[in-house]
């Protein structure tokens, strides 16, 4: 899997790039338009991180390429506006998502993964961690082929989790993908531990491995070792 | 009152009283002239008369057999210098009619005896004469007038015509649009100084509005672009397994302090777009309706504080306003009632044509009351909220024919959302 990422604060893509390699993916960095548009004319990619604020140009006049040269790519804007007509507008030009910035990593990862799913529709429409298997289609989960009936909050927790194996997840993160990050609650975190429990009780009672590791005030790690 | 109108009322009023005032003093002028030329003549008749009785020594009425032309009387005691000119109305045998005549009375000595001499001139004729010269004079006039009216208001029209065209732009002038308004130059030194003046102006307001915005998206970009660094290297920190407990606990204040300092940020910035105006689309908000759908969006947090929550539809309460905002606005009131409240405690919002009540059990407030809407004004300062929803909440309701109150009443924390009469 290819991604590209547009983003003019080269730390920033460095970092974003180091984090999606980990989980497999072949990454390249571009930090002007230019040489985005360059790229985006040359090769082919699965999907397309693209910052709308760059210094020689505006992102979704890379939007607008990708979509004139009918490219296949999965396009995510970020960006430092949180203005709903920027997140209108992207939409309208054919991004398939809009992500606001600061954001947390796994929250990327997730996005991308979500993404790259829709679009390889055609292919497989189940992700298997072990005895775990999630149909994103009809949205069940079974587990040694039994099904684990969940609830909605709990079905997105656990792909959430399967996006990010062996990630640390903090919990604002966690939070912020559950309820959106205008709800800042403090009950939130309460809830989040509650949810957590019931995916935990419900995956280990089908005879689930538990997954689910806790990490000492910072969250939870999805992992096999 | 249209300009037009304005000046048109006055200039037929004016120009009513110069119409009636002329007419009289016309007419008053003419009957004077007229009365002199009769007088004039009855006097010359008089030294006639006085001539024949000089001459004959007697009147003979048979030489005048025009009609109470001359008649003569006992002067009775009467002085002898007595001599006046009255009007009088004598019967007209033919027509059936009085007439009026002019007569002059004096006393003449004929023979031995004393006479009161009265000479009389019809003034039918001059009356005709008066009249029809007033009545012509008038309607001159008259026509005069209604062509100097509309001759006016052609000009008016033309004249006025920049000033309504300046207007016209001064309506449609939009500060979204980045500019300030293109008015043309004019011939009347007025208009082009008013012209220029607006033009100007607004290029001012455009400019420095344009620069304020750019100025916040700048500020945002600014920060949000290392904020979202930090929060990133941070991610990537805690991926590290080689950290002590309290390193790791470090680690968690470092990244949820740049959480909270985004969203600080965020909050901020929101509260200086509202104060810019730069949310410009406005619709009618039915708040039943977004409340509804909030409350639901809301349901797992109301859920985990067990509270129950009372919607009472008394009647629609609707506002103009940006949608954005309006949601904004009820999300900070859901959340404020939810997060101040107790356990198993109650919300109860109440709609009515002119109010928007929500009420929440929660305990009483340690802050004074008044600063309540105040930025960062927080019933602990230690919690995790901004301490700006309410503040957010004040100034969108500032933006908008809105007042909002507080009150504290049994146990309950009531905020009230009035509509106030500015429309």
């Amino acid at each position: 899997m290819k991604i590209l990422i547009i983003e003019d604060e080269r730390d920033l893509a460095e970092s974003i790039a180091a984090h999606l390699t980990k989980d497999g993916f072949v990454t390249e960095t571009v930090f002007d338009f230019e040489s985005a548009e360059e790229k985006i004319n040359l090769y082919t990619y699965d999907c397309v991180i693209v910052d709308i604020n760059l210094p020689d140009g505006v992102g979704f006049d890379l939007v607008e390429i990708l979509k004139k040269i009918k490219a296949s790519s999965g396009i995510i804007i970020i960006s430092a506006r949180n203005a709903l007509e920027d997140k209108i507008r992207s939409l309208e030009i054919g991004s398939d998502d809009y992500l606001t910035k600061p954001f947390h990593l796994s929250e990327l990862t997730a996005r991308v993964k979500s993404i790259l799913r829709r679009r390889h529709f055609g292919g497989s429409n189940e992700i298997r961690f072990h005895e775990i298997l999630v149909n994103y289609t009809s949205r069940t989960v079974l587990v040694n082929q039994t099904e684990v009936p969940l609830s909605k909050k709990e079905y997105d927790l656990l792909l959430y989790f399967m996006s990010n194996i062996d990630v640390a997840l903090t919990k604002p993160a966690m939070a912020e993908h559950l309820w959106g990050d205008n709800i800042d609650l403090a009950d939130s975190f309460d809830m989040l531990y509650s949810h957590i429990k019931n995916l935990r009780k419900k995956l280990t009672d089908k005879g689930c491995k538990d997954y689910i590791q806790s990490i000492y005030g910072i969250g939870y790690k999805f992992s096999d070792n | 009152m249209k300009l037009f109108d304005s000046t048109n009322l006055y200039y037929i009023l004016f120009s009513t009283l110069t119409y009636i005032f002329v007419g009289v003093a016309f007419y008053l002028v003419v009957e004077h002239v007229i009365y002199q030329e009769v007088e004039e003549r009855l006097t010359v008749e008089r030294r006639d008369f006085e001539k024949f009785i000089e001459t004959h020594g007697m009147w003979d009425e048979s030489c005048y057999f025009v009609e109470n032309k001359i008649e003569l009387d006992t002067a009775g005691n009467l002085p002898a210098n007595y001599a006046i000119f009255k009007d009088t109305l004598l019967y007209n045998r033919y027509d059936n009619e009085y007439v009026p005549f002019r007569e002059h009375s004096f006393i003449s000595t004929i023979g031995p005896t004393q006479y009161k001499v009265s000479i009389r001139k019809s003034l039918i004729e001059s009356n005709k004469l008066l009249k029809s010269i007033t009545g012509t004079m008038l309607i001159v006039l008259s026509i005069g007038l209604l062509l100097l009216f509309l001759f006016q208001r052609r000009i008016a029209r033309t004249i006025w015509e920049p000033f309504y065209a300046t207007l016209a732009s001064a309506k449609a002038f939009d500060l979204n649009e980045g500019r300030g308004m293109a008015l043309r130059e004019e011939k009347i030194f007025e208009f082009n100084e008013l012209n220029s003046v607006l033009t100007k102006m607004t290029d001012k307001i455009a400019r420095d509005y344009t620069s304020l915005k750019e100025f916040t998206e700048n500020a945002a970009h600014e920060i949000q672009t290392p904020l979202a660094l930090i929060n990133s290297r941070v991610e990537e920190l805690i991926q590290q397994s080689n950290f002590s407990d309290e390193q790791m606990r470090w680690i968690q204040n470092i990244h949820e302090s740049s959480i909270r300092l985004s969203r600080l940020h965020q909050a901020l910035l929101l509260l200086s777009k509202i104060d810019n105006g730069q949310f410009f689309e406005h619709t009618a908000i039915d708040f039943h309706a977004r409340i509804t759908t909030k409350l639901q969006e809301l349901e797992e947090f109301i859920a985990h504080k067990s509270l129950t929550v009372t919607v009472t539809p008394g009647a629609s309460f609707e506002v103009e306003m940006n949608p954005t905002l309006a949601d904004v606005l009820i999300t900070n009131l859901l959340t404020n009632a939810i997060r101040h409240n107790v356990p198993d405690g109650r919300i109860d919002i109440t709609l009515t044509a002119t109010t928007l009540t929500v009420a929440n059990t929660g305990a009483p407030l340690t802050i004074d009351p008044d600063r309540l809407f105040e930025r960062f004004k927080k019933q602990r300062q230690s919690s995790a909220s901004l301490g700006l929803g309410l503040a957010i909440v004040k100034k969108i309701c500032d933006n908008y024919p809105l007042d909002i109150h507080y009150q504290y009443h049994n146990s309950s924390h009531t905020l009230v959302l009035r509509k106030t009469a500015r429309a």
